[in-house]
Parts: structure tokens; C-alpha cells; sequence
């Protein structure tokens, strides 16, 4: 019953992310078929274009031919964007790009946070506490797409480590690929392990400050193993309901930083499709995001009576 | 386990070892996907430019804009100028391995000039016919057009075989000496050596990969770094970034593309000629062509640029800068304190962008206060082309290769017209330049055109740009057309 309301609740949500989308494509001017003939274009093809994708038609039946298609299991295809290719096609090529670098993200992101944070509240008040306090204020203030600006000139430019964009095939160079994403990743990641950190130390601290704590304290037990064992484990939850919700802004930075390094991402499709109004694309592309994130808080949704044994009892 | 280990790290270390370039390719970075290759469908430049290593005509474009034997080694022109017989080229083959026949030649542009189906028929109302006799096509005008031979040249025109037909959007089957192996939207097009292309001495390269970079900065990085060997056209702002640089070559030409702010002649105060006139006067031309071209670009006076040859006709001495006459002017119309508009600029072209801020600089001084609103090209295509509800905007015309097409723009009925430009003269010339077959006669005519477009201070021409292309000096081949197409058949990387 209770997984039943969550599913229904996921298509609720997926058809009212559908359903903005297609009511924001058509508010904002600009018609695929304007688009798609540009300066040269006479009033009377735009009129034979429109109706050749069917935009003749009301809107009310548009979106439902969609969604009968979608039901199927039929995206559409392509009519501005990059005609010929299907929806389907086109996000299946984008998400082994933005999933692995958002993932990518998320790990080096954790990586570094949570060292850095429990090194912070093991040592509160200490000069490296300010220190990493200060380097996490700097990176929360840094926009990623100067970061990834800046992160181009020297690692891709000056020293040559890694290409300054673009991403081969997985399936032609997976090596070339997994290079390409490590950069972009990284510049991704900074900012969220900046606000990471402040949330890991925050969580050491408090669970530092327990009874349960002292007790160990009392018995004996090293600080080393306090911290990794003891305290770590119970701090996890809070700190995996803030990761799952910046693995959700992850998903939404990569459309900045998927076009500053000119990877083939769901980000960039969908960018590149709402400015050539490419209907069908945006709406499977958004869907595809939506799904995506949902997806991520259905599993931190499962993940946390395994962290947790107190919130077993509840679902 | 260990030994999974050792072959996974041998494994990663193969995958390494095959990404050593091949020399015998070219990696060449382009800002869009092409949109359509359905030569009856597309009408993006972004598309003809890559097309244009695809797909082939009876005739094309030659690099000084004269037009040359492709698919058709000769063609005759009747007395009357209204029948066209071509003699196909033997034994040339299609993609797919097909010989080329008149047939396709029939089909495709009986396709072509259908209106129910093509969006580009109506530039070719006036064939009556079009026949096949043995190697022959005779194409049958109702009347003369000395337009139809250059319209011919144009991707629209192209020959693909019968059987292709519903596959062309994403894969071209063409004639050209590429064919395109792959096309990854958003990420790149590998195109590869047609082996049987019926010149053999083309194309130089085996392979060349298109790869879409949106971000000229990337770009520019890639080029720097290696990773591409060519950048066709680069945005004037990254210069001085590709400037001086020992294994780079930057090569400027002129794009025959009109940029120019255009006027809606149909609003006030607009639609007094002393305004236009005055806005005329109090734009420097020089000081667009150095601040926002850097220097690189063509001043012009009309909506034709130099690159248009014979029918070009230099008119920037019609309005040299002078505020103090602009002033006069507006004051004349009525306007001595001068007056506010606003001025639409297309948000990713950065040439007009900056271009726009500079117009709205200059007309300050003379007391024209400009509301600058910059927008989404999808939003400047439908507001400012589509419904004509703008003032003043910044824009470029493409050019092609015969100067009708050009300057029909402004037939006072013209869909194309965006400056409700309305001259009964200018339309009779119009028609009279498409049925005169002599040449001396029509150059007379277009440039007449040319002058009477000026005169009435349609719009203000600013220049035309230069296309600058940067490659890395092992690059050879480059050619430049005064038409929106990238040869890359004679390009080849030496050691």
C-alpha cells in the first residue's frame, strides 16, 4: 500500500512536470517553424511547415497525441533540433554523459567533505577548523561556470592534463570519455563539498556532544575510533538527506557546466532544444530530468531505514 | 582476483594507446547541429555549410561566385532563354552505390518545386517542365529567369537517389565527395572519404570530425590545445586570443553577409525619410567595423556587398558621418531635441550585439535615445521577422550568389521585407531583372536597385563582416566563397 502511493505519487508528479512544460514552451514566443526557416522565411511556409509537424492543430490535442504516445512508450521525434532522430534516441545518448558526472560529482563531493568535516569537528576551534571553514565559505561563493572557466585554462590549457571540452564516444574510448567527465566533475563538486563540509561538521558535532559518546570517552575507547565508528554512523543520516538533495542540484548544475565543457548531456539537450523550440525534445528531456530525480529521492527514501534502525519501524 | 586485476589495468592501458591521432584527419569545431538534410527542408546555413561536402547539384557555386559543372558537364540555354538542357556526367555514383540517372534528376526537382511538399517551391514557379532524355535534362521555363542557373547551385537544388528519400533527414545520401558516417547530436559529425566520387583527385582527407562546440572560449581552448585543427568562424571578440601564435594561421575573407540596422519605414517617426537619413549620418561605420569587428569587415552603403563582384555598387559615400547634418535633418522632421526608440539586438550574435551598442552610443550624440532590448533569437524571429513589431534592430542578410535573391527582399509584398519597404519603382525593376537575359542590361538594373534602396534611406548598411577562420598552420586547402558553404574537400593537414 505504501510503495502504491508512492508510484502513484510518482506519475502524478510526472504529469504535472509535463504538463508545465509544454504550457511554458507555448507561452514564451517563438514557433519551431519560425525557427526552423529563419531570416528567408516567406509567410506562407511558415504556414506549410506548421501544419507539416501538425502545430496547426489545438493545443489540448497536441499535448494528448503526446501523452497517447508517451503512454506507448513513443517519445516522439525530433522536428527543429536535429531532425530525423527520435526523443528516445537523443536522451539515451545524453544520460550515460550527465548521470556519470553527476554520480562523479557526488563522490569526489563526498570525498572531500567528509574528511575535511570531521577533521574540522574533531579539532573545533582549532586554526585548521578556520581554515577549512574559510576554504568552504570560498567555494560556496564561487560560481561553477567561472570555475570551470578558470579550472579550462589551467588544467586543459597551461598544463594539458585533460581536453578543455567536447566527449568522445563511451563505446569508442571509454578512457578519452572517463577523462573528459573528471574535470567538469570536479568543478561540479567543489561547491557542493564546500556546503558538505558545513553540514558533516555540524552533524559530527552534535552527535560528539551525546551521552553515548562520553560513555565511550569513559570506557576507553580512541578518539580515532570515536569519531569513525561511533559518531560517524549516526551523523549519516543527516548527512545523506542533504548529499540526495545535492545530487538533485548536481543534476541541475550540469546544464551550466555541460555547455562551459561542451558535453553531450541531458543539460545541454535541453538547452539547445528549448532555444530551437524543439517541443517533443524538451518535453523528453525534462521528463527524462524529472524521472531522474525522482528516482534519486526513491532510493535515499529506501537507503535510510538501513542507515537508520529507528526509522524501520515507521515505513 | 589478481589476475582480473592485471588484465582490467591492461585493458585500460590498450584504451589509452588507441586514441594516438591519425594524421590523416581533421577535427574541425563548428557552434550548432545542422538541423535537417533533407535538401527540400532544410534551410538552416548551418546545415547548407556541411551539405555542401554531401550533396551536389546539376551545377555549383565556384569560389569567385561564377558557376561551375558538377553533376551536369554542360549545359545549353535557348535563344528565348526559356529551355535549359543539361548532359549528365557518366558514370557518377550515389552514396549507396547507385548510379546516378536523369531520372533522379526529374524526381527530385519535380519534389522540389511542389508546393503542397516543399517550402522552398517558390522561388521555382516559373518550370514548366522538367524531362529526362537519355543523359539529358531539359528543363522547360514558362518564362526567362536569369536567376534559375543560380538557383540551381543551392542545396535545395541537390540530387539524391529516389530510394533515399525517407531516410534524409539525419542520413544524407548524396553524390559529394564526404559521406556522413555519423552524426551524435550535440557532440560531433564524422564524415568520411567518399572512395568513389567521380573526381578522384577529391577530397584530400579520409576522415573529418565536426565536432559542436556552443562556447567560442572552448573552442578557441581546443584549438590552442590541439584537440581541434580548425575553427571556420570565429566570433571577432576572440582575436586577440588566436592572434600571434607561431603554429596558427588566421585567415579573413568576406562573408557577403549584409549587416545592417534595420529601420521599420512603416512607424513614426520612422517613416519620415529625414529621420532615416539622419540616422544615416549619425552612425560611423569605422567605428562599428573597429569596435565590434575588430577591425575586420567591409563598409557598405546598400544591401550588397563587394564580394557580389560585377553587380556591387559602392554607395557608402552616399551618407558620410556627420552629426551636425543629422541634427539639421532631425530637426527638419520636427525632432530638434531628437526622440526615444528602441532597438531589438538577437541575443546570440554577439557581431550584432555589440554592433547595436555602439549605434545606440553614436545616435545618443545626436540626440536619439535608444531603449536597448536584447532577446532570444527564437523570440527575435518571431517578434521582429515574423510580426514586424520592432523599431530599430540589428541583423544579418546571408548572401547568395546571384543578386536578385538578395534584393527581392525588399518587393513591397515581400514576406522578407521587415522594413515595410515600398518603392513602385523598385518593384517594377525587380521584375524587369528577372526577364532581361542580357547581362550588361541586368547589372545596370541591380545596381539601380542598389541606389534607390540607398536613397530612400531604407535602412542603415553598416558592413560586411569578415569571416575569419583559424587553423593550425600545417593546415592547407583553405578556400572561402562568397556563399554560406565550408569546402572541405581540398583541405589537408601536411606534415
Amino acid at each position: 500500500m505504501y510503495w502504491l502511493k508512492k508510484l502513484l505519487g510518482v506519475f502524478a508528479t510526472l504529469l504535472l512536470v509535463s504538463m508545465l512544460t509544454f504550457t511554458a514552451l507555448y507561452l514564451i514566443p517563438g514557433d519551431p517553424a519560425v525557427l526552423i526557416l529563419g531570416t528567408e522565411a516567406e509567410h506562407q511556409d511558415i504556414e506549410l511547415v506548421r501544419s507539416q509537424l501538425g502545430l496547426d492543430r489545438p493545443v489540448a490535442v497536441q499535448y494528448f497525441s503526446w501523452l497517447a504516445g508517451v503512454l506507448k512508450g513513443d517519445f516522439g521525434n525530433s522536428i527543429t533540433f536535429s531532425k530525423g532522430y527520435s526523443v528516445s534516441q537523443l536522451v539515451a545518448s545524453a544520460i550515460p554523459v550527465t548521470v556519470p558526472l553527476a554520480v562523479a560529482a557526488m563522490i569526489l563531493s563526498l570525498l572531500l567533505a567528509v574528511p575535511l568535516g570531521m577533521l574540522a569537528a574533531s579539532r573545533k576551534g582549532s586554526r585548521l577548523d578556520s581554515l577549512i571553514l574559510t576554504l568552504s565559505q570560498t567555494g560556496l561563493s564561487v560560481p561553477a561556470f567561472w570555475l570551470g572557466i578558470l579550472a579550462i585554462q589551467f588544467f586543459a590549457v597551461r598544463l594539458g592534463w585533460f581536453p578543455p571540452g567536447s566527449m568522445p564516444k563511451w563505446s569508442d574510448d571509454p578512457a578519452g570519455a572517463a577523462s573528459s567527465l573528471l574535470l567538469p566533475a570536479l568543478v561540479l563538486a567543489l561547491p557542493r563539498a564546500a556546503i558538505l563540509t558545513r553540514i558533516v561538521r555540524t552533524a559530527m558535532l552534535e552527535t560528539l556532544g551525546e551521552e553515548y559518546i562520553r560513555t565511550a570517552r569513559g570506557k576507553g575507547v580512541s578518539e580515532w575510533s570515536i569519531v569513525t565508528r561511533h559518531a560517524l554512523r549516526n551523523a549519516l543520516v543527516s548527512i545523506s538527506t542533504v548529499a540526495g538533495i545535492q545530487l538533485i542540484q548536481l543534476l541541475a548544475g550540469a546544464i551550466v557546466i555541460e555547455q562551459v565543457f561542451s558535453l553531450p548531456g541531458l543539460g545541454r539537450l535541453i538547452l539547445s532544444s528549448v532555444l530551437l523550440r524543439d517541443l517533443p525534445v524538451v518535453q523528453g528531456a525534462v521528463f527524462a530530468g524529472a524521472a531522474l530525480i525522482l528516482a534519486v529521492n526513491f532510493l535515499l527514501d529506501s537507503v535510510y531505514p538501513l542507515i537508520d534502525p529507528r526509522i524501520r519501524g515507521v515505513a | 582476483m589478481r589476475k582480473a586485476l592485471i588484465s582490467l589495468i591492461i585493458i585500460i592501458l590498450l584504451a589509452g594507446c588507441s586514441t594516438t591521432p591519425n594524421t590523416d584527419e581533421l577535427a574541425v569545431a563548428i557552434p550548432t547541429d545542422p538541423d535537417n538534410f533533407h535538401p527540400h527542408q532544410s534551410v538552416a546555413a548551418a546545415t547548407a555549410e556541411i551539405a555542401f561536402n554531401i550533396f551536389e547539384g546539376l551545377v555549383k557555386a565556384a569560389p569567385d561566385g561564377s558557376i561551375i559543372p558538377a553533376l551536369a558537364t554542360e549545359w545549353i540555354i535557348s535563344p528565348d532563354g526559356r529551355q535549359y538542357t543539361f548532359t549528365l556526367r557518366e558514370g557518377v555514383k550515389f552514396h549507396n552505390g547507385r548510379e546516378l540517372e536523369a531520372d533522379d534528376v526529374v524526381y527530385c526537382l519535380d519534389r522540389l518545386r511542389d508546393p503542397e511538399i516543399s517550402p522552398k517551391s517558390r522561388d521555382y514557379t516559373d518550370v514548366e517542365s522538367v524531362k529526362a532524355e537519355g543523359n539529358k535534362v531539359i528543363i522547360t521555363l514558362s518564362k526567362p529567369n536569369a536567376v534559375f542557373l543560380a538557383l540551381l547551385t543551392e542545396l535545395g537544388a541537390a540530387i539524391y537517389p529516389r530510394e533515399a528519400e525517407d531516410q534524409l533527414t539525419n542520413k544524407p545520401i548524396g553524390t559529394g565527395p564526404y559521406l556522413l558516417e555519423d552524426w551524435e547530436p550535440n557532440n560531433a559529425l564524422t564524415l568520411t572519404k567518399f572512395p568513389d566520387y567521380w573526381n578522384p583527385q577529391l577530397p584530400k582527407t579520409d576522415k573529418v570530425i565536426l565536432k559542436i562546440i556552443p562556447e567560442p572560449s572552448t573552442m578557441v581552448n581546443s584549438l590552442l590545445t590541439g584537440h581541434v585543427d580548425l575553427i571556420p568562424r570565429l566570433e571577432p571578440d576572440y582575436l586577440h586570443q588566436v592572434e600571434n601564435k607561431p603554429d596558427l594561421q588566421i585567415i579573413d575573407s568576406p562573408m557577403n553577409l549584409v549587416q545592417l540596422l534595420a529601420i521599420n519605414n512603416s512607424v513614426p517617426p520612422f517613416d519620415d525619410i529625414r529621420v532615416r537619413q539622419a540616422l544615416n549620418y549619425a552612425i560611423n561605420r569605422e567605428e562599428i567595423i573597429q569596435g565590434a569587428g575588430w577591425g575586420k569587415g567591409t563598409a557598405i552603403g546598400s544591401n550588397l556587398t563587394p564580394a557580389m563582384g560585377p553587380w556591387y555598387k559602392d554607395l557608402t559615400g552616399m551618407y558620410p558621418y556627420n552629426p551636425e547634418k543629422a541634427k539639421e535633418l532631425l530637426a527638419e522632421a520636427g525632432y530638434p531635441q531628437g526622440f526615444s526608440a528602441t532597438l531589438h539586438l538577437p541575443a546570440p550574435y554577439p557581431l550584432h550585439r555589440n554592433a547595436g551598442e555602439i549605434i545606440a552610443d553614436q545616435l545618443e550624440d545626436v540626440g536619439i535615445k535608444l531603449k536597448i532590448e536584447v532577446i532570444e533569437w527564437g523570440t527575435w524571429l518571431e517578434q521582429v521577422n515574423t510580426n514586424r513589431d520592432y523599431q530599430l534592430t540589428v541583423v544579418g542578410f546571408t548572401g547568395r550568389i546571384d543578386p536578385h535573391t538578395v534584393l527581392n527582399r525588399y518587393q513591397s509584398q515581400s514576406g522578407r521585407n521587415i522594413s515595410y519597404f515600398n518603392n513602385p519603382e523598385y518593384d517594377m525593376l525587380l521584375v524587369r531583372g528577372l526577364e532581361e537575359t542580357d547581362l550588361a542590361a541586368r547589372v545596370e538594373i541591380y545596381q539601380q536597385l542598389q541606389t534607390i534602396l540607398a536613397e530612400e534611406a531604407s535602412n542603415v548598411y553598416i558592413m560586411d563582416p569578415s569571416q575569419i577562420a583559424v587553423m593550425s598552420k600545417k593546415i592547407q586547402g583553405w578556400v572561402n566563397y562568397p556563399v554560406y558553404v565550408l569546402d572541405l574537400a581540398r583541405l589537408e593537414k601536411v606534415k
